[in-house]
């Protein structure tokens, strides 16, 4: 099905979005009981589906969902770094990361209401507009859900303690232990997000003793929340929040950058804009990893829809993410080139940004090459046969794995050099150490490229076992050169601090671009893992029997996800301008900034 | 302060839109439900090819796996040099009638698999209706053959249940014999396992099995066949039905363990 009018119907669908949000707020306010009309059903004469005006049902289960997700990742994802950057702070004895923590944290605060709102809009849109699947799923975890609640309440309150405390316990014991506070909110946090996963992938990957006639009190609950998926799920939600929560702390800090009105100030929010991009790209760096296993156990669970998934209908939303994530290591690349104007001696590495720069654009052509995709019979003639003759060689896995790896290699020494951009290394051993460096990235991409040449001559299944010698090879390069790196920089020489504040707008605006995109990758993804149920709420086992069953196109999801990123923004925006009403930033001076110094802070409270 | 606000929105609202844009521009493909079909007795050859090729192309999913050749036999055009499937079928299992044999195949789907390829088809009793499986074998006949396919397989089919629902969610029996290899047989067993002539080299063979495991691990491999696999058969796990528990009497379970763990 193909739409010529695409973007007709982009603003007339957002429009909808928008006059539905309205009218349903207005509607509920005023006239709760005729909203729903009451359906016919032979459920106990209890309906199994109600009504949601003019944008439907799923649509409006489908944003309140998103949005929850989204402030839950941002709020799952800060505490994370937040306690890192506090830890750093206590143990190199550097004021202005336990400053960065709790500005960092202050952020938190104000999102966590936001994220109850959303989750109680999500459970009450659940409740009345799809109760036959949410009874099912409560008498399956209702003792889950009650721990989820418990756990929740924990959370909060230990995020106020937390916050709150930040100025009272400062030194000595009570400060470690106020980090401690820290280390039981992610772990609450975590907690809360696997339970919640349990839930979601049950829908996906039912155990196979659950069957259609199953009823949900015989459902064991322990089998229901081990299934299949939900272990990667958990692991790869882990790492995306990091990304997440990172990217949005960057975007928060380039709004600031762009409106500081002093030099400490812009030097303040460069710094935290840094920081936060730093954190997000390093955990997308492993982001991959995580998900072929969660691919892998979609695929071990049910051929069928992981070929639903990777080769069915869904086959271009793929194309579609590795345009986004192309997107993602070009601006973070970029902003990281950029950035080494302010850094002393980065001069020296400038000319090989542009041979950088060609590795990762041909990395994004390769992986956003199309292969197996469903086509009719008169796109397969118009191709020539099932693949393209040229360029279905470059859309296998083997040309796709080769690419992003060496994407993710580009990505890594870009993140070397602006480390070592003002430093001389001054221990004996460190050209020798150097070159060690250079040859674990030489060997790790000559592993990288020799099997993704390799590929081309074995079978599929023992292709794919080659992508795990590619990963095995950059990770142990990445954890290789950092080692010694770590080692080698002891006590370097300075060529000089680096100039913070010193960043032209347009490195900022990469940053905006980077959270949108992640932000959207993750509606994106959501849709996909979502999406493959097809017109199943649990797969296989409950059939969605309502008239929005079937799974719609790519292009109607995007209309859906940019609105959500779109709310998603404007609110945090909103939130944080609120946030800034009642507290001043909390400035650091970072003119001097060279380890072991003390940068000099300015608290306006 | 409002320029600038102006512009972080221009640049927020360009790349949304951009992403909006590129994902309108590419193949709008939907995940459609099969349509239910009423046909009655009275349906016609040219009614249920259409509805078998509509299901095929559509809300089948078929295409994802059978029309590429790549991952599941290429049902459209040739596959080895053996023609399209209509051209095909009557020969694949001698004695079988086509029709039977492509409806045995999309509801015992490990039963008949092609040498080469991975046994990835689920029972298609979960997605469709008989009706709609009908359908599709007379699409499927359609393609290079003669459609046999007619009213009375519907109305045949329309006065027995065999949704797998019905027949116990996966692995199926009524019987109650305590013979073994009668209920080997029945429960499709030797789909995917062979014990001497008998059987598919899919998962691990039948014979020696009482030399490789104990009676209790055999039992469990039956009753849990997720929870471990034979060595070499670890990327297969998950494929063996879980609900053996469910379809066995105990006596039958143990007549089939007990036999098992002699073939030595």
């Amino acid at each position: 099905m193909r739409d010529g009018s695409a973007a007709r119907r982009t603003r007339w669908i957002l429009a909808r979005i928008a006059i539905a949000f309205a009218l349903g707020t207005l509607v509920l306010a005023i006239w709760p009981d005729g909203l729903f009309a009451q359906e016919a059903s032979g459920y106990q004469g209890y309906r199994e589906y109600g009504e949601f005006p003019v944008i439907g049902s799923r649509a409006a289960i489908w944003i309140a969902a998103q949005l929850h997700l989204f402030f839950a990742a941002f709020v799952l994802g800060v505490p994370m770094f937040a306690v890192v950057a506090e830890a750093t702070g206590i143990l190199n004895k550097e004021k202005r990361f336990d400053k960065l923590a709790k500005e960092f944290t202050r952020l938190l605060l104000v999102s966590y209401s936001a994220t109850a709102i959303w989750g109680a809009i999500l459970v009450f849109g659940l409740i009345t507009l799809y109760p036959r699947v949410w009874s099912y799923l409560a008498v399956v975890f209702a003792p889950s859900m009650w721990l989820y609640t418990g756990i929740f309440f924990l959370e909060s309150f230990t995020l106020y303690l937390y916050y709150y405390g930040w100025d009272r316990w400062t030194t000595g014991r009570s400060k470690w232990g106020h980090l401690g506070l820290g280390v039981l909110l992610n772990v609450w946090g975590t907690a809360v997000m696997v339970i919640a996963n349990s839930w979601v992938t049950f829908m996906m990957s039912p155990p196979a003793e659950v069957t259609p006639d199953t009823a949900p009190s015989m459902v064991r609950l322990w089998s229901a929340i081990a299934n299949a998926t939900w272990m990667p799920l958990n692991i790869h939600r882990f790492i995306a929040n990091i990304v997440f929560g990172g990217a949005i702390v960057s975007a928060y800090s380039a709004y600031r950058f762009l409106l500081a009105k002093t030099d400490e100030e812009r030097a303040h929010y460069d710094w935290m804009g840094y920081i936060g991009n730093f954190v997000a790209i390093s955990a997308l760096i492993v982001l991959p990893f995580a998900g072929y296993w969660l691919g892998r156990e979609i695929y071990e669970f049910n051929q069928q829809m992981g070929i639903t998934m990777m080769g069915g209908f869904m086959s271009w939303l793929w194309i579609v993410q590795a345009f986004l994530i192309g997107v993602l290591f070009l601006a973070g690349n970029y902003y990281l080139w950029v950035g080494m104007g302010r850094i002393p001696g980065a001069e020296r590495f400038t000319p090989y940004t542009k041979y950088m720069l060609v590795v990762l654009v041909l990395g994004v052509i390769v992986w956003a090459t199309p292969h197996t995709m469903i086509a009719n019979r008169s796109e397969i003639s118009a191709m020539g046969g099932q693949f393209h003759p040229f360029l279905g060689v470059l859309g296998v896995m083997s040309a796709k794995n080769t690419a992003v790896n060496l994407m993710i290699l580009t990505t890594f020494l870009s993140f070397l050099l602006y480390r070592r951009a003002n430093k001389d290394p001054v221990v004996t051993w460190a050209r020798t150490g150097t070159l060690i460096q250079g040859s674990l990235f030489v060997i790790a991409a000559a592993i990288v490229l020799f099997y993704g040449i390799y590929g081309y001559f074995v079978t599929a299944i023992v292709r794919i076992g080659f992508s795990v010698y590619q990963v095995a090879a950059v990770l142990v390069a990445i954890f290789g050169v950092i080692g010694i790196d770590v080692l080698i920089m002891r006590g370097a020489k300075s060529r000089g601090e680096i100039r913070w504040g010193e960043m032209p707008a347009r490195s900022q605006y990469a940053l905006f671009v980077l959270a949108v995109t992640f932000t959207w990758l993750m509606g994106l993804m959501g849709f996909a893992r979502s999406g493959i149920r097809q017109h199943w709420h649990i797969f296989e086992v409950m059939r969605d029997t309502s008239e929005f069953a079937a799974t719609p196109a790519l292009g109607y999801a995007s209309i859906v996800i940019s609105a959500c990123v779109l709310i998603f923004l404007v609110l945090v925006a909103f939130i944080f301008w609120v946030g800034g009403l009642a507290e001043k930033p909390i400035i650091v001076s970072l003119a001097s900034t060279g380890p072991g110094t003390h940068p000099i802070e300015r608290t306006e409270d | 302060m409002l320029l600038q606000n102006l512009k972080i929105l221009s640049v927020v609202v360009i790349t949304l839109g951009l992403y909006t844009w590129v994902s309108n521009a590419i193949p709008q493909v939907r995940s459609e439900v099969p349509e239910e079909l009423t046909f009655t007795g009275e349906v016609s050859e040219a009614q249920l090819i259409a509805a078998g090729g509509d299901l095929f192309a559509g809300a089948g999913g078929c295409t994802a796996c059978h029309g590429l050749g790549t991952r599941a036999p290429n049902l459209l055009s040739d596959e080895a040099g053996t023609g399209p499937i209509g051209q095909r079928c009557g020969e694949r299992v001698p004695g079988q009638e086509c029709k039977n044999y492509l409806y045995s195949s999309l509801t015992e789907t490990r039963a008949f698999l092609v040498p080469g390829y991975d046994p990835i088809m689920v029972d298609q009793r979960i997605n469709l209706s008989e009706n709609q499986l009908w359908a599709l074998v007379a699409y499927l006949q359609s393609q290079g053959g003669s459609v046999t396919v007619s009213g009375a397989d519907l109305q045949a089919a329309a006065s027995e249940d065999t949704t797998p629902a019905a027949a116990g969610g996966g692995a199926t029996t009524t019987s109650t014999s305590l013979e073994p290899m009668e209920l080997i047989r029945s429960n499709m067993c030797f789909a995917c396992h062979k014990l001497g002539d008998e059987g598919a080299q899919v998962g691990p063979p039948f014979d020696g099995i009482g030399d490789r495991l104990s009676a209790a691990e055999i039992r469990t491999s039956i009753l849990d066949p997720r929870a471990g696999a034979s060595e070499g058969y670890e990327p297969l796990i998950g494929i063996m039905p879980a609900n053996f528990g469910q379809v066995f009497t105990a006596a039958q379970l143990e007549a089939i363990v007990q036999f098992l763990a002699s073939r030595r």
